[in-house]
């Protein structure tokens, strides 16, 4: 199964942090890594991100997104360095030659670059594994005024992931039983392989967004105002915390 | 035919679903697995055609070991008819739809053309070969997942289910097609949860709980151990309920279909009449 973004229940600090305490917070990262302009503070950035994911708990679930937002760096890096003539040349990729020159301005840039899109990135999975689905739409209608539908689409979309993937499995165990076999390398015959599940899961999927209408149309939805069963307020953590964050953002403004 | 030894089964989370099962079903018999939800009923099934792999132990379908056979291969011995039929309708044609397992397994097409006619005959489709799946009743579609099971030519076939959300009549077409083609000599395994389709048409009956088999026998058996029924939430069926409150009384035997209990009833009121006339 892919590495799923959903929310981790564990009881630590940073779980219990209000939601738009955490919102500002992915700001906060934003603003700061562009605030710098040398690889080694990003990088700061970037462990602080990792030691929040640690003290949360929930290090081990966000590895593999942290991991492939590297791997993606490195590509930046390689599609970056060569293409940098300015500065001074440092080495070159195929020693005693004059191909792939690397410059120390190139080399500094396209760590910055790197750096700067996984420390800014991996605060979206941290966010959504810290923060209940619920809450979130909560904040994001109430304080934030997005309308109740858009917020409902986002959570319904995030929520049957899982379903469908329970639907693809039971389609696939269908089909094998008919003899259907989905291994093959060869990447044409993949899309025509894909097919027979394609089509089950499309019509199953419009089947169940039907019935989820209708049933949601029964209880009400969209009837009126809404009210919220749930309060979620800011406490003196989320003070703390941000205080400490605007501090770095305008010391990091100022003194850099 | 099916032959299961000391079966095991876990999912990856630790449950475990299946304990120690030895179950032997020979060739040509009707067998119908009941039990309560959750019982593994279906990873039972599932792990028969080698859906899944047994954690432990062994089963064998003609010979072949399930853990080391891929299950595209076991569909040549051994077809399965899933709940929804719409987890596998994907075609444009029923033809096309009835014609995919035959296309996977690598049959040749004047062979095909005339094992999908065959197919579509026994279930009563042959007039609707050319229709879309999707336009069809619940029922239709239900009869074309058993057309696509039935044109692989099996020997054994397991029904998980067959008859679930649909109406009875429509069930009891499915019910009397599988009954016609266990008379052909087809071993069949099914899972339901229809008392009265289990008293009418199975002839061995195996109740699974928690994993184990608690009863296996023959459905006359299996159906009056009333206790072992309950404890699955399952009820015999209302014919053998009445027959057990006539007995009480001393009227006629163990019944368990309503012909069965009609014959009773008839031959009764015949000597009570021949005695009037007398």
């Amino acid at each position: 199964m892919p590495a799923m973004i959903e929310y981790i229940q564990k009881d630590s600090f940073f779980h219990r942090l209000h939601p738009i305490t955490k919102i500002l917070w992915t700001f906060g990262v934003l603003i700061i890594s562009f605030l710098f302009s040398t690889p080694l503070p990003i990088f700061i950035i970037l462990l602080s991100n990792i030691l929040i994911a640690v003290a949360s708990g929930i290090f081990k679930q966000v590895f593999p997104a942290i991991k492939a937002l590297f791997l993606f760096s490195l590509l930046l890096i390689v599609f970056q360095i060569f293409f940098v003539t300015e500065g001074n040349t440092l080495f070159y990729a195929i020693p005693f030659t004059n191909i792939g020159r690397v410059t120390d301005v190139g080399l500094n840039l396209s760590l910055v670059m790197s750096f700067r899109m996984v420390a800014t990135v991996s605060t979206i999975p941290i966010l959504m594994m810290t923060t209940p689905m619920t809450d979130m739409v909560v904040v994001l209608v109430e304080k934030l005024k997005i309308p109740f539908k858009f917020a409902f689409m986002f959570i319904t979309a995030l929520r049957f992931i899982p379903t469908l993937l329970g639907e693809i499995e039971q389609i696939m165990q269908a089909q094998m039983s008919r003899g259907y076999n989905s291994d093959t390398r060869n990447p044409f015959k993949k899309i025509i392989i894909i097919i027979p599940l394609a089509i089950p899961l499309l019509v199953s999927s419009i089947k169940k967004t039907e019935k989820m209408a209708i049933s949601m149309e029964a209880r009400g939805f969209a009837s009126g105002p809404r009210s919220y069963y749930k309060k979620i307020m800011m406490k003196k953590e989320d003070y703390a915390s941000l205080f400490v964050l605007i501090s770095v953002i305008f010391i990091t403004a100022i003194v850099f | 035919m099916i032959r299961i030894n000391n079966l095991c089964y876990r999912y990856r989370n630790g449950n475990s679903v299946l304990k120690n099962l030895n179950i032997n079903i020979k060739s040509g018999e009707f067998a119908a697995i009941i039990g309560q939800n959750g019982a593994g009923k279906t990873t039972l099934l599932k792990n028969l055609n080698g859906l899944l792999k047994p954690t432990e132990g062994q089963v064998l379908i003609c010979g072949l070991d399930t853990s080391k056979t891929k299950t595209s291969v076991l569909a040549k011995k051994i077809g399965f008819l899933f709940q929804n039929p719409d987890h596998q309708i994907f075609c444009s044609t029923v033809f096309d739809e009835i014609a995919f397992g035959l296309k996977n397994t690598g049959i040749s097409p004047n062979e095909i053309e005339s094992m999908v006619y065959n197919a579509a005959k026994k279930v009563g489709l042959e007039s609707y070969l050319k229709n879309d799946p999707f336009s069809l009743s619940k029922g239709q579609r239900q009869r074309v997942a058993l057309a696509s099971v039935l044109a692989m030519e099996t020997d054994i076939l397991v029904l998980d289910e067959p008859t679930t959300g649909q109406d009875y009549n429509e069930g009891l077409e499915i019910m009397e097609i599988v009954k016609e083609l266990n008379a052909q000599g087809k071993t069949i395994v099914m899972v339901t949860h229809d008392m009265e389709l289990v008293a009418k048409y199975a002839k061995r009956v195996i109740i699974l709980m928690k994993g184990t088999v608690i009863e296996d026998g023959t459905t006359e058996e299996v159906l009056s151990k009333e206790e072992s029924l309950a404890q699955s939430n399952l009820k015999p069926p209302q014919a053998y309920l009445l027959a057990k409150k006539f007995q009480k009384q001393g009227f006629f035997r163990n019944t368990y279909t309503v012909e069965d209990m009609f014959e009773e009833i008839i031959s009764y009121l015949r000597g009570e009449q021949n005695a009037c006339n007398d």
